[in-house]
């Protein structure tokens, strides 16, 4: 099964890579690895908590599978780093202050170096709750992603569609505020 | 079956005629390869259009014709810079027909073709600065809209000119989606007069030689080099002189984020990300954006009076 989540997982970054150096298809090299590595890792991440709805089988793995969302996060960071802003750090600052759009991101970066830290066993034990972050990720990643489009298409509005649904049904398990199966016994 | 006779026999005159005929033939035909593979080699296109060379003074690098015509902002297809070339691969300009009319004294109606022919083309390389951080450099061809509006005669009243691109579902996918399209159609672009009549602005109706692929705008589009892509508005249907400022597509869409002016300003940043430098579509490392795009010289003049923080 790891075998499997580890050429699964690696699959958007060898298609990108290929993308980017020997079919040479991407005009805008920056931009496309924002696209690749944001959307992997808001996918990958937004899998993570949603697991325990689908894919039972999986949810042991979570660990490794968050972390390789991490993955793509920090690629993601790098790229706007090094490749964007040219490493003048000062300037980075400036923006990433200035700009909603980039401090969101900023903070939802910084709430997955935390998570990362954390998740080795020990420290899980002593922050696991701390974890719940990551919801709070995905909802500021998602208001990033809308942000970085300059007009939403019907095709990203369905993903926000299947996003809603999903975290509603999660929201609603956890809660119980409906159940379904009494209504139908009622 | 007929039995062929003595006056059947085709005569020597008529048959050393026709063989230097076919061997003509073979030698364009051997020529003429030659230089589609050279074109092929260099990723030219073949040109179709006779126009006067732009001597390239800021010795510009220009961008492969591949580059510019795979990587394209045209929201009537699809949002997908990469994916409107596919689409837009069918689109079928022959017997497009452009109307001039509002406040003019000439107005007309004509076939994009009967322009061409109207108006001596001349080569123009121009930067091409996207409001989204991306640059390339292109090598127009087409003929200052000045010609045009000065054979139209604009009266007096005209202080702006209005664009406005094609509204055909059939031709167009995103246009037939309607409320769930991505934005309003038709596209509107405008100008003020003084900056319609700058020597910079171009209609453009080819570039590398060869008339317009489909996704950079066929048949005719706008080239205005010292403002944000955006403002260069695609195959367009109707010219209108107006009295007021006309309300432009992504002004209408989100009028904090985009003006009237759009000049490629580097101290003004979008809100949502930097303006001060630009992406160079073939090439890793960014450069800084310049000041109108780096055209300052030519219409710094336009704006002298006016706080460019505001009119963005």
């Amino acid at each position: 099964m790891k075998k499997i989540i580890w050429f699964v997982a690696f699959l958007p970054l060898a298609y990108m890579l290929l993308e980017l150096f020997i079919f040479q298809n991407a005009s805008d090299p920056i931009k496309y690895i924002y696209s690749i590595t944001g959307t992997a890792a808001i996918a990958i991440l937004f899998l993570t908590t949603t697991l325990s709805l689908w894919f039972k089988k999986l949810v042991k793995h979570r660990r490794l599978i968050g972390l390789f969302g991490f993955f793509y996060a920090f690629l993601h960071m790098a790229n706007f780093l090094i490749l964007d802003m040219e490493l003048d750090v000062l300037f980075a600052l400036e923006e990433t202050l200035d700009k909603p759009f980039i401090y969101l991101g900023m903070i939802s970066f910084t709430a997955l170096v935390f998570m990362s830290v954390t998740s080795t066993k020990i420290l899980f034990k002593k922050y696991n709750k701390y974890h719940k972050v990551l919801y709070l990720v995905l909802i500021l990643t998602t208001i990033h992603f809308v942000m970085a489009q300059k007009s939403l298409s019907i095709l990203q509005f369905t993903y926000l569609g299947i996003f809603a649904v999903i975290l509603l049904a999660k929201i609603n398990k956890k809660t119980k505020f409906f159940t379904f199966k009494e209504k139908i016994k009622a | 079956m007929k039995k062929l006779s003595a006056k059947d026999v085709t005569s020597e005159i008529l048959f050393n005629k026709r063989r230097n005929f076919l061997k003509l033939g073979a030698a364009s035909i051997v020529a003429s390869s030659a230089l589609v593979d050279l074109m092929a080699k260099e990723n030219l296109p073949l040109s179709n259009l006779k126009y006067l060379k732009d001597a390239n003074e800021n010795d510009l690098k220009l961008n492969t014709f591949k580059e510019i015509t795979s990587y394209n902002n045209f929201y009537e297809f699809t949002t997908s810079k990469e994916k409107v070339k596919d689409l837009a691969k069918d689109m079928d300009t022959s017997s497009w027909k452009i109307t001039i009319d509002g406040l003019v004294k000439n107005p007309i109606t004509i076939d994009v073709q009967d322009l061409i022919k109207k108006y001596a083309l001349e080569e123009r390389i121009y930067r091409f600065r996207c409001v989204e951080g991306w640059a390339m450099v292109v090598p127009w061809i087409g003929f200052e809209l000045k010609k045009l509006i000065e054979d139209v005669e604009p009266q007096a009243k005209a202080k702006y000119v209005k664009f406005t691109t094609k509204y055909d579902t059939e031709m167009f996918p995103d246009q037939s989606r309607g409320v769930f399209s991505s934005i309003t159609y038709p596209y509107v672009e405008g100008l003020r007069m003084d900056e319609a009549m700058n020597p910079l602005t171009l209609l453009a109706v080819g570039l590398y030689g060869k008339t317009l692929e489909g996704q950079n705008g066929a048949p005719i589009r706008l080239v205005v080099p010292w403002k944000y892509g955006f403002k260069s508005i695609k195959s367009i249907d109707k010219i209108t002189f107006l009295e007021e400022e006309p309300l432009n597509t992504w002004q209408a869409q989100n009028k904090n984020e985009y003006g009237f002016y759009a000049n490629v300003n580097p101290k003004v940043d979008h809100p949502r990300w930097t303006q001060k430098r630009e992406r160079v579509l073939g090439s890793f490392f960014k450069k800084k954006t310049l000041a109108f795009n780096g055209y300052e010289k030519e219409v710094g003049h336009m704006y002298k009076d006016m706080d460019l923080t505001k009119n963005f």
